[in-house]
């Protein structure tokens, strides 16, 4: 049986003396919603992640790095997989609820996987900026994750996701080095990712941000991003890539690169699930859960470890 | 006779080929599977076998003799030859698109796989002795994963007939999987391969009737061999998916 507390101010001094919660602690209703909504929110990105990356897995050029890539879609629907099992712990919905929800439109997942991958330069480009702030992002949630369950995924998801951003490095490095022909299309990935994978950070922290005292934040957003533009401007200059950010500013004096003005119109958009690829992505999902459908009736109805 | 022949070579391609080409089908259901599960099953079958493709490719490019595999040989192998150069069985050339053809594909396909590598446990060539070590503990569970699916479906009316017309779809393109290659027999002689595939066909044939036993197999007729000459329809689509990236710019390194 877990713990009790009388009250939420109770509550937010245990975790504010760096309690860590469990799942079968009777935590506040407020904060037990909060948490879900996060891990479902991070669970349905991770699975439309790796759709947004399907597409292009058939047509890999090359054998042994079409197993690469393969494998890094395969760990990011993993840790949905995992995700979805720690939010349906919670209670608030099952798997097959949080599924559903999301293919019917009703549930929300992150910004980037609204858009479109139309080359495979984007391919590279998601593999590179989108999983370039990923990791910063859930390595500020692990950090001081009040959470037991959800800080202990992390640990794994973090690692594997190191690992999918060297790929992406490798690989745009090797594109960097190639031909004009991968030049140009990787320039035009990077014109078209840059600003959805910068606005995945999110708007600046709010002073009073509920999810920042119960620690599932430890970072604010705008540190965060400052710390994404300052790693990949320069390695994509390097590269003899430009970004597209006409109000880019740079610092002699410390080194530091500063984003220009940003337009939060595209990520309410995609908030209010009206992005570029939104409608597509979601009716291709829900189409392909229909079409199998009676895959899972079959195994609902066989009894009891039939399923070995 | 060293065992890598000009035969040898046509023997493992043929067998690379179809590994590669398997490989390839399943790449197809990651993120559209019944289940997440299955979405991971899929995509590990899938890398097992584009990984097998790769090592039994590298000992065609590298004569048997080892070393770092040659990315680009490899590829060049794997992606730039001409349709009537493949070697493929149809089964793993035809578009499964709905997952009773995909799973029962897949059961048939690796039932036939872990046969084929018994035949080359045992082979001259070293490094497709060690490829087939590698391979026959991967192919256990490949054909575990598929039993254990199938053991369910088949309880109830209407997963039970989706596989059925799926077996009556599928197998008969199964059985060109079993097709004599070119360079077998001098493979065979070579020590390459224990025996032709053909002579485990009657094995093959007992295990899916013992897999399906509501299904009348021998009705099920099998078109006349295609000796793995003759390219299915849809392997022109499969290849022009494959090598749409890479034929942007046949120069260029991804």
């Amino acid at each position: 049986m877990g713990r009790t507390w009388s009250s939420m101010h109770d509550f937010e001094v245990f975790l504010h003396g760096g309690g860590m919660v469990e799942v079968d602690d009777d935590m506040p209703d407020e904060y037990r919603a909060a948490v879900f909504r996060f891990i479902e929110l991070h669970a349905n990105s991770e699975l439309m992640g790796g759709l947004t990356e399907r597409d292009w897995i058939p047509r890999t050029p090359g054998l042994r790095h079409k197993m690469a890539v393969l494998a890094k879609t395969q760990d990011e629907i993993g840790h949905g997989h995992l995700l979805y099992m720690v939010a349906a712990d919670l209670g608030v919905k099952t798997r097959q609820e949080m599924l559903e929800d999301l293919f019917a439109g009703h549930s929300r997942f992150h910004n980037v996987f609204h858009y479109p991958a139309r080359t495979w330069g984007d391919q590279v480009a998601i593999c590179l900026l989108v999983d370039g702030a990923a990791v910063p992002s859930q390595k500020s949630v692990y950090k001081d994750c009040s959470y037991g369950p959800y800080k202990r995924i992390l640990k794994r998801i973090i690692a594997e996701e190191g690992f999918h951003l060297r790929l992406g490095e490798e690989r745009a490095l090797r594109i960097a080095q190639g031909t004009d022909t991968q030049r140009a299309m990787f320039q035009q990935s990077i014109d078209d990712w840059w600003w959805p994978a910068l606005r995945l950070f999110g708007p600046d922290s709010k002073p009073d941000d509920r999810l920042a005292r119960w620690r599932l934040k430890s970072e604010k957003n705008e540190v965060m991003r400052a710390g994404w533009v300052q790693k990949f401007v320069p390695m994509l200059h390097s590269y003899g890539f430009t970004v597209p950010d006409p109000g880019l500013t740079h610092d002699p004096e410390t080194d530091v690169w500063t984003c220009g003005p940003i337009d939060w119109g595209p990520l309410k958009k995609t908030m209010a699930m009206d992005g570029p690829d939104t409608a597509r992505r979601i009716a291709e999902a829900s189409a392909a859960w229909e079409t199998t459908r009676w895959v899972r009736d079959a195994l609902d109805a066989a009894p009891a470890g039939a399923v070995t | 006779m060293t065992p890598m022949t000009p035969g040898t070579a046509e023997f493992l391609l043929a067998f690379a080929d179809d590994e590669h080409l398997m490989g390839q089908q399943h790449t197809e259901w990651i993120g559209i599977a019944p289940f997440l599960e299955e979405d991971m099953a899929f995509a590990s079958i899938a890398q097992d076998e584009l990984s097998h493709a790769a090592l039994l490719y590298a000992i065609v490019t590298d004569k048997g003799q080892g070393g770092p595999p040659d990315d680009r040989a490899i590829d060049r192998l794997a992606f730039d030859r001409n349709a009537d150069d493949y070697r493929s069985a149809q089964i793993v050339e035809v578009a499964c698109t709905g997952w009773a053809h995909a799973l029962v594909r897949h059961w048939l396909y690796d039932t036939a796989e872990e046969l084929r590598w018994s035949l080359v446990a045992r082979s001259e060539l070293e490094p497709l002795r060690d490829t087939a070590a590698r391979a026959a503990r991967e192919e256990r569970f490949h054909v575990r994963h598929a039993d254990g699916l199938i053991d369910v479906l088949v309880r109830t009316p209407d997963s039970a007939g989706r596989l059925a017309g799926a077996v009556n779809d599928v197998l008969p393109l199964a059985t060109g999987l079993f097709d004599p290659v070119a360079g077998e027999a001098e493979a065979v002689e070579a020590g390459v391969t224990s025996a032709p595939f053909d002579t485990l066909l009657p094995e093959w044939t007992d295990r899916v009737r013992a897999r399906f036993p509501d299904i009348d197999i021998g009705a099920i007729a099998a078109p006349a061999s295609a000796g793995r000459a003759r390219r299915h329809e849809d392997f022109a689509a499969l290849m022009a998916r494959m090598n749409e990236v890479r034929s942007i710019d046949p120069t260029a390194i991804w």
